[in-house]
C-alpha cells in the first residue's frame, strides 16, 4: 500500500499558541506511517463564524486560496480545528456545488494567480484516525493505558451541519467517544455533552460575558458528572476551555480547574510523551492533577 | 382551516391593489397564513395589526358592559347605586384612551418599514431557504445563545423574511449567534438558518454595525495572515518541542502574506474594516 500522504493545515491557534498538539499530531502520524506535508504559506483558514459573518466573498475567497495551496500538491487537506474545517470544508463544498460562486471567487483569486479547481477533499484529523488508520492500528500506537474520566466536547463545526459533512449522528455521535476511550480512559456522559463552548461565531471576541456563561454551563455539567479532564477536537474549543476557564472563574466568582486536552495531545501521553512535549506545562489550567493521576497506577515516571 | 377566512380576503386585498409590484405579490401571499396566530410577543406584520389591535381593545369593553346589563337589575338598589358609579369611573378612563394607537405612531409599522428586496437578497446571496420558514419556533427552542442572551433566531429569520431589514441589522443580539447550528440541525424546514444568520450579518457590517473588537480580528488577518498571531512566549514553546520557531504559513512566507493582503483590497475587506495600510492599523 502507498504511503498516504496529507497536506497539514495548521491554521492559526493550534501552531500560535498551543504547538504541543502539532507536535503530537506529528509524532503520531509518523508513527502511523502517514505522512503529513505542510501548506507552505497557508494562512488563517479564515475563521468562518467570524470572516463568515463580515463579508462572505472574502471569506471564501481566503479559504479557497488555502485550498489551491493543497491542491497544487495534490492532496486532500487535514486539519485538527473545527474552526478550520468548517471553514475549508464548507467553502470547498460551496465552491465544488456553486458555479457561480465559483467563477466570483477564482476572479479573485486570479489577482493572485491562483485558481481554484475543486480537485481535493477536506478532513477533520479525529475522523481520518478513525476512518483511515482504524482504532485497532491506532491501539496500537499507544503505549499507557489513561486511568481517567473524560468529558468528550465535540464542539460544533465537526459534525454540523450534517446534512454537508455527514461523519456521525450530530445530535448523539460516537466517533469521538470511540478515539478517546481507545486509550484506557472513560468517556463520561454529562448534561448538554453537545452544546457549545461558547466561543465561536465572533462571540469571544466581541461579548466575552457571555461566551464565558456558555462555559460556566459546560464547566458545571462536566463537574458534576466527575470529569477528571476535558478532551477537544478544536484548538479554539481547547482555548476556550482553558483560557476561557480562568476568565469564567474571574467573572462569576467559580473555582473550575479541569484540565483540558487536545485529542492529539491525549494520545501524546498515551504514546508515553512528556507534559512538556506536548506542552501541557503551558496551559492555563494545571493539567497535572490529571498526570498524577496517571502516575498512580503507572507507579510514576 | 387555520387561514381560510383570512386567506380570501388576503387575496382579495392583493387584486384591489393597483398594479402591484410583482415581488411584493409573492411576499403577500407567501406569508399571510403565518400571520394567523397571533403572537403579540412578535411586532405585527404588514397590513393586519391596525385591525387586530383595534378589535382585541374593543373586545373586553363590550364584554363588561354585557356583563353589566344583566347583573344590574338583579341588585338591590341601595348597592348597586355605589357600584355603579365605582363600576363607571373606571370605564370611562378607558374609553377615552380607546384608540390605542395615538400617539404611537413611531412604534406602528408600516410598509416604509419594510425592504421588499431584502428577502430576496439574502436568498441570493446563498440562504434561498430562507422562505420556507413557518415560524414553528424549533430553532429558538433548541439555540443555546437565546437561553441566556436576547437573541431570537426565529425573529431574526422572520424579520429577513419580511423585509425589516433596518431592524434586523441594527439589532446587537444579532451578533450573540455562536453559528453552533443546533437550530439548523432540528429544523422541520431544512432551512440552512446559519447561513442566514452570516449573510444578514454581512448587510449588518457593510452597514456599519460591526464592532471595534471584530475589526481588530480582521486587522490581524491583514497584517499577519493569521487572525491569532504567533507571540513570543509560543515562540519558545515551539522552540523547546523542536518545531520552527515560526510555522510555515504566512508567518514565514512574506509572498504568501501579500497574496492574503491582495485578496482583501480585491473584495474590499479593507475598507469594510477601516484598515489604513500607510499605518498598518485601523482607523
Amino acid at each position: 500500500m502507498a504511503e498516504q500522504e496529507f497536506a497539514y493545515f495548521l491554521g492559526c491557534i493550534m501552531n500560535n499558541r498551543y504547538p504541543g498538539i502539532e507536535k503530537s499530531t506529528r509524532i503520531l502520524f509518523d508513527k502511523l506511517g502517514i505522512r503529513l506535508k505542510d501548506m507552505e504559506g497557508a494562512s488563517c483558514c479564515p475563521a468562518p463564524g467570524v470572516f463568515g459573518s463580515f463579508d462572505r466573498t472574502t471569506w471564501a475567497s481566503i479559504a479557497a486560496r488555502n485550498i489551491t495551496i493543497a491542491e497544487d500538491q495534490g492532496n486532500d487537506i487535514m486539519t485538527e480545528c473545527n474552526g478550520c474545517f468548517g471553514s475549508l470544508f464548507e467553502a470547498n463544498h460551496m465552491l465544488k456545488e456553486n458555479e457561480e460562486m465559483k467563477e466570483k471567487i477564482n476572479k479573485v483569486l486570479a489577482e493572485v494567480d491562483r485558481e481554484f479547481k475543486g480537485e481535493i477533499n477536506v478532513r477533520h484529523f479525529a475522523e481520518i484516525l478513525y476512518h483511515d488508520v482504524g482504532l485497532e492500528k491506532l491501539s496500537e500506537a499507544m503505549v499507557k493505558p489513561l486511568n481517567l474520566n473524560v468529558a468528550v466536547h465535540y464542539g460544533c463545526h465537526f459534525l454540523k451541519p450534517s446534512d454537508e459533512i455527514d461523519l456521525d449522528n450530530p445530535h448523539k455521535p460516537t466517533i469521538l467517544d470511540e478515539l478517546v476511550e481507545l486509550t484506557g480512559a472513560k468517556s463520561i456522559d454529562y448534561k448538554d455533552k453537545m452544546m457549545c463552548c461558547g466561543a465561536g461565531g465572533g462571540l469571544r471576541s466581541r461579548d466575552l460575558d457571555v461566551t464565558a456563561d456558555f462555559t460556566r454551563e459546560k464547566l458545571t455539567n462536566m463537574r458534576e458528572a466527575g470529569a477528571d479532564a476535558i478532551v477537544n477536537v478544536c484548538p479554539f474549543c481547547h482555548l476556550q476551555f482553558d483560557v476561557g476557564q480562568v476568565e469564567t472563574n474571574d467573572k462569576f466568582g467559580t473555582d473550575f480547574d479541569i484540565p483540558v486536552f487536545h485529542l492529539a495531545q491525549l494520545y501524546g501521553l498515551a504514546m508515553g510523551l512528556s507534559k512538556d512535549d506536548i506542552t501541557v506545562d503551558a496551559h492555563q489550567i494545571s493539567t497535572d492533577p490529571a498526570l498524577a493521576k496517571l502516575d498512580v497506577i503507572t507507579g510514576g515516571e | 382551516m387555520l387561514s381560510g377566512g383570512n386567506k380570501s380576503e388576503n387575496q382579495k386585498k392583493t387584486e384591489e391593489q393597483p398594479q402591484p409590484d410583482p415581488e411584493m405579490k409573492t411576499e403577500e401571499q407567501e406569508t399571510k397564513p403565518t400571520e394567523t396566530p397571533k403572537d403579540v410577543s412578535e411586532k405585527p406584520a404588514e397590513t393586519a395589526p391596525e385591525k387586530e389591535t383595534e378589535t382585541k381593545a374593543v373586545t373586553p369593553d363590550e364584554k363588561t358592559k354585557e356583563a353589566k346589563k344583566t347583573e344590574k337589575p338583579v341588585e338591590k338598589t341601595t348597592e348597586s347605586k355605589e357600584e355603579k358609579s365605582k363600576e363607571e369611573k373606571p370605564q370611562t378612563k378607558r374609553s377615552d384612551s380607546m384608540t390605542l394607537l395615538e400617539g404611537r405612531e413611531e412604534d406602528t409599522i408600516t410598509r416604509d418599514n419594510i425592504d421588499v428586496n431584502f428577502k430576496q437578497e439574502v436568498m441570493d446571496a446563498g440562504a434561498d431557504t430562507l422562505a420556507l420558514c413557518f415560524q414553528c419556533g424549533t430553532c429558538t427552542g433548541a439555540c443555546p445563545s437565546g437561553r441566556r442572551t436576547p437573541y431570537r433566531i426565529r425573529q431574526i429569520v422572520r424579520k429577513s423574511l419580511m423585509g425589516f431589514k433596518d431592524d434586523v441589522i441594527s439589532d446587537d443580539a444579532l451578533w450573540m449567534c455562536t453559528t453552533c447550528y443546533e437550530c439548523q440541525e432540528r429544523c422541520p424546514r431544512g432551512i440552512k438558518i446559519v447561513d442566514i444568520v452570516k449573510i444578514v450579518r454581512n448587510y449588518a457590517a457593510q452597514a456599519g454595525y460591526m464592532a471595534q473588537s471584530h475589526k481588530a480580528v480582521g486587522s490581524f488577518v491583514l497584517k499577519t495572515g493569521h487572525a491569532v498571531p504567533i507571540n513570543p512566549a509560543t515562540q519558545d514553546l515551539r522552540k523547546q518541542v523542536g518545531l520552527d520557531e515560526l510555522p510555515p504559513t504566512t508567518h514565514s512566507f512574506p509572498g504568501a502574506l501579500e497574496e492574503v493582503q491582495k485578496i482583501t483590497k480585491a473584495t474590499g475587506f479593507d475598507n469594510l474594516i477601516g484598515y489604513n495600510w500607510e499605518k498598518g492599523e485601523l482607523e
